[in-house]
């Protein structure tokens, strides 16, 4: 069935020239993107490159000067509820008085709908979201006692309640211990596995071919995007790091992915 | 208890003593969401801009008539909300800097009407300057419905709105990009806490009114761990200071009542700040200790098993100057009285020595050694 109303339809997340900016600088110039459905996506660049604006703007949460942004083929507001989205870890309070089972459940809020409470329903899937990242005991503590690597597989927990296709995470693995992380992509791959497109901000050079197969590089303008093996150059590299590269890591040639 | 029947059969003190009640629970319950909203000092900058609101009502309707004057307040009060706004989204100013801004002009400009009414003469301006620190005697009992109107409106959103107000305090950014109107819920608390201090003015005051939003949620945020229970006892602690002020100012010549009740607030979160379990100092502090007091144990502990295992002796004695020094810190000696009383170490002579002298015991041994995770073996290696 083809339908008529959607607009690039077969991409997981398409972006038509899209501009923000904030006060006079531009913080991101002129994005044109595409990132096909069942893909684990990264998006890599200099601090300030507008990696978080990029997302922030593909969510609706900014609004950017020019430009349009569909997910499978249809405009944001037509896809609440079918994006989970987990923010920047220190976006919020952890000091909030409320239990790990209770921020989970948030997850879950828009597709209850308004005035509705989440039920014994909510509650055995957000149990079964903690256990996918192996916090199901501590569904009852205080989101104050937990340590950062434990707020992350919380706040990824709150993401993957929803069941949706599309999964956007900013610096999900930003000051995670190498146990978290290991849990965290282990699980991002697997749902990639089932067909599900993620996209990840991600600040990890050395990482970033092993854990990924998408890339899109950027520094405010794209640099490059497309399947990891043709964008991971050293060119591209360059174009997107310049002087600090060398500081951060070199491709190895013909290295084996 | 005669005499508080006597108090409460009075109409003028039971009227103020419900008045006070009943503010102190609805700025209890919206104060809670505005200090986990980081947003306790917009209550300040909205009940400063009331006092312009209050002199406009009254020079407008050009008598004391409290509905223009409390439409006044709430008018004023929201242009400083939005005026607030802009200022953060527009300009490079950051909250604290236009909150400063805002509550000052609009104080100012209340002040200057206000004395330019009082300046105009007239018998029923001199009740303006009430408004300054509440006036509670005033209040009339028709007062009494407008206040129980707004608290059960409020009562009623947050109830049906719980989930969504949850979540915008939470995570304003998830809230707007699951789909909610995140700017029309954070309006309505905002403007909940706007016919909040409203009603509040006559009895506490535009100076005060801020207290008795953030003091009852402060206090409960220490004895609480979940969001029900907080906005609960929040409420319950507002309208106890509320009640307990009015009283303490009936039976005092000379006592405002909206003063007191702030202090009685105050004392609350000072209280609850101190011995609150879990978050008090007193019993943060008590805590530390306990795991300082721990460590060293187990460090003394260790340091004999180790002394043991390398004598070969598992009755080794160990002069206690020596494992002071071994240590590196004089152990008071109230910790070695401390694992004495718990049958892990005991006390030995070594002739001809007269100091001091220590030996575990078996427990002490299982003790230093769980502390190791290794089994018991003070033939083992000298390894501490």
């Amino acid at each position: 069935m083809h339908d008529e109303t959607l607009h690039e339809p077969d991409q997981a997340l398409h972006i038509e020239d899209i501009t923000v900016s904030y006060g006079a600088t531009p913080a991101l110039w002129d994005i044109d993107l595409d990132i096909p459905p069942g893909v684990m996506c990264a998006i890599v660049g200099p601090n300030g490159a507008g990696k978080s604006t990029l997302i922030k703007t593909a969510l609706g949460l900014v609004r950017p000067v020019a430009g349009h942004v569909r997910f499978l083929g249809r405009p944001v507001g037509q896809m609440r509820g079918k994006i989970g989205y987990v923010p920047q870890r220190h976006s919020v309070d952890w000091d909030f008085p409320t239990t790990v089972r209770d921020v989970v459940e948030m997850g879950l809020y828009h597709q209850l709908g308004w005035v509705r409470r989440p039920g014994a329903q909510a509650r055995a899937k957000a149990l079964a979201a903690l256990a996918e990242l192996g916090m199901q005991d501590y569904a009852d503590r205080q989101i104050s006692q937990l340590s950062g690597g434990q707020q992350q597989r919380v706040f990824i927990a709150r993401a993957l309640v929803q069941d949706a296709p599309i999964l956007i995470l900013d610096e999900p693995l930003a000051g995670v211990d190498a146990a978290t992380e290991a849990v965290i992509i282990a699980l991002l791959q697997r749902l990639r596995d089932e067909g599900r497109t993620i996209i990840v901000v991600h600040h990890d050079l050395t990482t970033v071919q092993s854990y990924f197969d998408w890339l899109v590089m950027m520094n405010v303008r794209i640099i490059a995007q497309g399947p990891m093996t043709e964008v991971y150059t050293p060119e591209n590299l360059r174009a997107a790091y310049g002087r600090q590269l060398a500081m951060i890591a070199t491709p190895a040639e013909g290295r084996d992915m | 208890m005669s005499a508080l029947a006597d108090l409460l059969a009075s109409g003028i003190v039971r009227t103020v003593l419900m008045g006070a009640a009943m503010l102190g629970a609805i700025s209890g319950m919206l104060g809670a969401f505005a200090v986990l909203r980081r947003q306790s000092l917009l209550g300040d900058a909205l009940s400063h801009a009331a006092l312009p609101g209050v002199c406009l009502g009254f020079i407008i309707a050009g008598t004391r008539d409290l509905g223009s004057i409390l439409l006044g307040a709430f008018v004023t009060g929201a242009l400083a909300a939005l005026a607030m706004m802009l200022i953060v989204r527009r300009t490079t100013l950051k909250t604290d800097a236009a909150l400063g801004i805002v509550l000052s002009v609009f104080f100012a400009v209340g002040v200057v009407l206000l004395s330019w009414v009082q300046g105009q003469g007239g018998a029923a301006s001199a009740g303006l300057a009430s408004f300054l620190f509440g006036q509670a005697a005033a209040i009339l009992r028709s007062d009494l419905w407008i206040m129980g109107g707004v608290g059960l409106a409020a009562l009623a959103l947050v109830l049906a709105l719980w989930k969504e107000f949850k979540l915008v305090s939470f995570d304003a950014d998830f809230a707007r990009a699951q789909g909610f109107p995140v700017t029309v819920l954070e309006a309505a608390l905002t403007v909940m806490v706007a016919l909040a201090i409203v009603v509040g003015l006559q009895l506490v005051g535009v100076v005060l009114m801020v207290a008795l939003l953030i003091a009852p949620a402060a206090a409960a945020r220490q004895w609480t761990r979940t969001l029900g229970p907080m906005v609960a006892l929040s409420a319950a602690l507002g309208a106890a200071s509320g009640a307990a002020g009015a009283l303490v100012s009936a039976t005092t010549r000379g006592l405002a009542t909206g003063p007191v009740v702030v202090l009685v607030a105050t004392a609350i979160v000072v209280i609850s700040l101190l011995v609150a379990p879990e978050r008090g100092l007193i019993w943060q502090a008590l805590a530390a200790r306990r795991a300082r007091a721990r460590i060293s144990d187990g460090r003394l502990l260790k340091t004999l098993q180790g002394l043991a295992a390398a004598h070969h002796d598992a009755n080794y004695p160990a002069e206690q100057g020596m494992l002071e020094a071994a240590l590196g810190t004089r152990a008071p000696s109230a910790r070695f009285a401390a694992l004495e009383r718990r049958g892990l170490i005991h006390p030995v002579t070594h002739p001809p020595e007269t100091t001091p002298h220590w030996e575990l015991t078996t427990a002490g041994h299982a003790e230093a050694a769980a502390l190791s995770g290794k089994p018991d073996d003070p033939k083992g290696g000298g390894q501490t």
